[in-house]
């Protein structure tokens, strides 16, 4: 925990704040996410922890994530921030916002991901973690999918890693990203089957501003989404 | 390793013990008023210090447990010794706490110093005979409860039985004997089947004083569930849930950081519930549950600041809150080494600093005021900028009967009396 210092400045963050469609609202909303991402993943980088932490943390994650569409979220079951409620349950004049609800879905569903792989740590279940994306490469289970693809497989693993770095990267937009994530890699053990992978990169770079269409190159419904999902996250951070 | 992380009066007020970060529980006890010296009675010295809890690594899981006390809970006095319960994330210790201040001396074979005696130099035997000797203090674990919690255990509770108690982390409650350590009883589970789905934790949990079958537990969303054993064996579904409404006006993107419910104490007449979120205390009627009877605002002035407390992490500072023994006062811990206090019937409430500089020995506190931004500023005013958020007053305890409190304040501990007559009965 860093504290600032003896001396609290004043937040002009009083009245503005209160009205919803201001652009302080908006700046201040960006600013939660990217401080609460920031917060969530240096609380997992610790050996162990708080659960309560951890919880409010991504339940205030998950909480912006649904306001992000400009709903209010009225329905109490959305309040107390229950990730998974399936879009048929909105009102029917929502519905032209399904499409980006299955997005708030899958964004909420990486949120919780991450909640899993914090469990499995407290239970000491090994899992491929999400938690520590750049350590997923040595953890990569045989069983994971497609043996036949073996390329496809390590993109997913890729895709780990670029949820870990977003979020140093938000600052830096328009900066040539490829080679700097190949450089955040770890040093890799494993055979050169690793590598194929590298080409791959451009349809996942961060800054293109095309959405999904070369995700839709993966088979299997899991890695997709979570592709789904990872476009999606990228999209909320680079917007601001 | 010295700042305090707990605070606790015995049953009868003349024991207080307090536990730190570096696993030792220091025990004081209030000296008897005597006539000769009127200013020194009841006054607290120190009776015992002892190492309660070590650091211990898990192997399983390559995580160090901390040897921080995070609840002492004294036992009820059936007999000359006093015992105590103390746990740290994981395991629960029952200590016992007992004076000595005789020895036998006129031994046979041995002299004054413990070494034998050389047989043919003993021409007469001897009773030894009990003799008094400086009061000495005993302090020995009776009781280790290890290994019933997968999650940081946060609170505990003994039960009006003097039998059992309860030990809770984030996820679950166990209701133990203290007899038996090999067993404990799962009484409520909150963990969901798939962790994906874990939206809210347990924060706080104490049995009813005077029935044995009811207990409360508290949770992260502000919520509070009123449970009774002798529903069901396990107490998952609640009997009462108690909830305040959100309003909706004053709803940011912190509003369920702030809700969430630190510190959950019953009433000494088991009639009321204090809770303490981030920003109030709130007395409960438990006949009531869908808003409380009264809200305190502690420190409102920093609503306005919600956003760089979420930052410097102090949003999820966890305050402790206590009742004075007529259950008339409510105390709670603030930021700047303040406390405040709440007057139930007439309303009044107080600020003050424990400090070395603003108090010292036997002189009487004076009360603080925070001026709120753009608010009138009188002299002695703080203004809310100028407030020390590492300076934080988590942990405080009333005496049971009489107007003494103990403040902790990080690393010091403030006893505080009032011995005039006070405003606050």
């Amino acid at each position: 925990m860093i504290l600032k210092g003896q001396k609290r400045k004043l937040e002009p963050e009083d009245r503005e704040a209160s009205d919803r469609s201001s652009p302080t609202w908006e700046s201040q909303r960006q600013f939660v996410f990217s401080v609460s991402l920031n917060k969530y993943q240096r609380g997992q980088e610790l050996p162990e922890p708080s659960l309560r932490r951890s919880v409010l943390i991504a339940n205030t994650l998950r909480q912006i994530a649904l306001e992000k569409h400009g709903e209010w979220p009225r329905d109490s079951a959305l309040m107390s921030g229950e990730p998974a409620t399936p879009p048929t349950n909105r009102s029917p004049s929502e519905d032209e916002d399904w499409g980006s609800a299955e997005s708030d879905f899958s964004l909420s569903a990486a949120i919780s991901s991450i909640l899993t792989a914090l469990d499995s740590t407290i239970d000491g279940a090994p899992q491929a973690a999400l938690r520590t994306p750049l350590r997923s490469l040595e953890n990569l289970p045989e069983s994971a999918g497609d043996v036949a693809k073996p390329g496809y497989v390590n993109d997913v693993n890729m895709e780990d890693l670029f949820q870990e770095v977003d979020a140093s990267l938000l600052g830096r937009v328009g900066y040539p990203a490829e080679e700097e994530l190949v450089c955040y890699l770890p040093p890799f053990s494993s055979a050169s089957s690793n590598f194929k992978c590298l080409p791959s990169f451009s349809s996942f770079s961060p800054l293109s501003s095309s959405s999904s269409p070369d995700s839709a190159s993966f088979s299997g419904p899991n890695q997709s989404r979570e592709a789904f999902e990872l476009e999606h996250l990228m999209e909320i951070l680079v917007e601001s | 390793a010295d700042i305090i992380s707990t605070v606790e009066f015995n049953h009868t007020g003349e024991l207080l013990a307090t536990g730190d970060k570096g696993g030792r529980v220091v025990i004081f006890q209030r000296e008897p008023e005597s006539k000769s010296e009127p200013f020194s009675q009841g006054e607290y010295n120190v009776y015992s210090t002892f190492q309660s809890h070590e650091p211990e690594f898990d192997y399983l899981k390559s995580l160090e447990i901390e040897e921080k006390i995070n609840k002492i809970r004294w036992l009820p006095q059936q007999n000359a010794a006093h015992f105590l319960l103390s746990t740290n994330d994981k395991t629960i210790k029952l200590w016992k706490v007992s004076e000595r201040d005789k020895r036998p001396e006129g031994y046979n074979l041995k002299d004054e110093e413990g070494r034998i005696k050389d047989i043919s130099t003993v021409t007469s035997l001897q009773v030894p005979v009990l003799k008094p000797m400086d009061l000495m203090v005993e302090v020995s674990p009776r009781r280790v409860f290890a290994n019933a919690h997968t999650y940081h255990i946060n609170s505990i509770s003994v039960n009006s039985d003097y039998e059992t108690y309860m030990s809770a982390d984030d996820l679950r409650i166990n209701l133990w004997h203290l007899d038996i350590t090999d067993r404990s009883f799962n009484i409520v589970d909150i963990k969901p089947a798939n962790m994906e789905d874990l939206t809210e934790v347990i924060t706080a949990a104490e049995f009813h004083p005077l029935h044995c079958n009811l207990f409360v537990y508290s949770s992260s969303k502000g919520t509070l569930r009123l449970c009774d054993m002798r529903e069901a064996a396990l107490c998952d579904k609640h009997s009462k849930l108690f909830e305040e409404p959100e309003d909706p006006s004053a709803r940011s993107f912190f509003s369920e950081i702030i809700s969430s419910v630190s510190d959950v104490k019953f009433s000494h007449s088991g009639r009321y519930l204090l809770t303490r979120d981030y920003l109030t205390a709130k007395v409960w009627d438990l006949n009531m549950e869908s808003k409380p009877l009264e809200t305190y605002q502690v420190h409102d002035y920093l609503r306005s600041k919600l956003c760089s407390l979420y930052e410097n992490d102090c949003i999820f500072d966890k305050f402790e809150c206590a009742w004075n023994g007529s259950d008339s006062v409510i105390m709670t811990g603030a930021y700047n080494n303040f406390f405040r206090m709440f007057d139930r019937n007439t309303k009044r409430d107080v600020t003050l600093e424990a400090s070395r500089e603003s108090s010292k020995p036997r002189a009487i506190l004076k009360p603080r005021r925070v001026c709120a931004t753009g608010g009138k500023r009188r002299k002695d005013d703080i203004s809310v900028d100028s407030l020390d958020f590492t300076k934080k007053i988590l942990h405080t305890a009333w005496h049971p009967n009489e107007n003494i409190i103990a403040i902790a304040a990080t690393n010091n501990l403030y006893i505080f009396q009032d011995k005039l007559n006070s405003e606050m009965h």
